[in-house]
């Protein structure tokens, strides 16, 4: 990482949280009075998977790599395209039905490199940073199927199948 | 043979098959992260049968199998992710 990135990763939001995600507070803090722009992303728990009622889930992370390869993917953004501020922040632990999940919100100048790295950066967490979520239904429970997870994703990632 | 300390974390339903988060294990020097997966696998044949499906880490940074281990190293065995 370069010590530039470095410097300004340091403004962007990182968080793995156990309460709910607070949206709007969250937005708020990325816009700045030079931006024009800000896209978001705001995954959360549907009801159903694969034709059964889900009741809740719970999501688990390594922390410690979670956090370090989030942050690389914010810093890889900002090395690549005209974009402001970042947040990725991630809820572990019990969510309910219609929970957010992940938020993902990125501010920019103008609203073309906003949509890139917003896509960018959910299809990398989803293949590139540790944290599984397990479902629960009437009469039983069962880890997510997911992605080999790599290093590649974080940098250079393709579609996401999920 | 000096022999090495490591730590072992086990995540997802690679936690469930090995009943740990976490294990302390001992291997000789020249030891690399597929001889620590392979003696977990002998112990746990059903953690074996994930092998293609897993990437493991050392350090908290994606790793290689063939990668040699030294005394202190954390090494993970990450199951396919869901994030997200």
């Amino acid at each position: 990482m370069t010590q530039q990135s470095q410097t300004a990763a340091a403004e962007d939001i990182v968080r793995l949280v156990r309460e709910p995600i607070d949206a709007r507070a969250t937005i708020e803090l990325l816009k700045a009075p030079e931006d024009g722009a800000l896209v978001v992303f705001d995954g959360f728990v549907r009801n159903n998977f694969k034709g059964k009622s889900t009741l809740y889930l719970e999501y688990e992370a390594y922390e410690p790599m979670a956090y370090g390869k989030m942050r690389e993917i914010s810093a890889y953004l900002r090395d690549h395209l005209a974009i402001d501020r970042i947040a990725i922040v991630h809820r572990l632990g019990r969510l309910e039905i219609g929970e957010t999940s992940v938020l993902i919100a990125v501010s920019s100048a103008h609203r073309a490199a906003a949509f890139d790295a917003c896509r960018y950066a959910i299809d990398a967490l989803k293949r590139g940073v540790p944290i599984w979520k397990k479902e629960y239904f009437v009469g039983g429970a069962v880890w997510a199927e997911g992605e080999k997870p790599g290093q590649q994703a974080i940098s250079a990632p393709g579609p996401s199948t999920c | 043979m000096r022999h090495m300390q490591i730590r072992v974390l086990f995540f997802g339903q690679l936690k469930e098959i090995v009943g740990a988060s976490e294990e302390r294990a001992e291997l000789s020097e020249g030891a690399r992260v597929e001889d620590l997966f392979e003696r977990y696998g002998r112990r746990f044949p059903k953690l074996a049968e994930f092998r293609g499906s897993i990437a493991p880490s050392l350090n908290q940074e994606y790793s290689d199998w063939r990668t040699l281990l030294t005394a202190g190293d954390e090494v993970a065995f990450l199951p396919p992710v869901s994030g997200g």
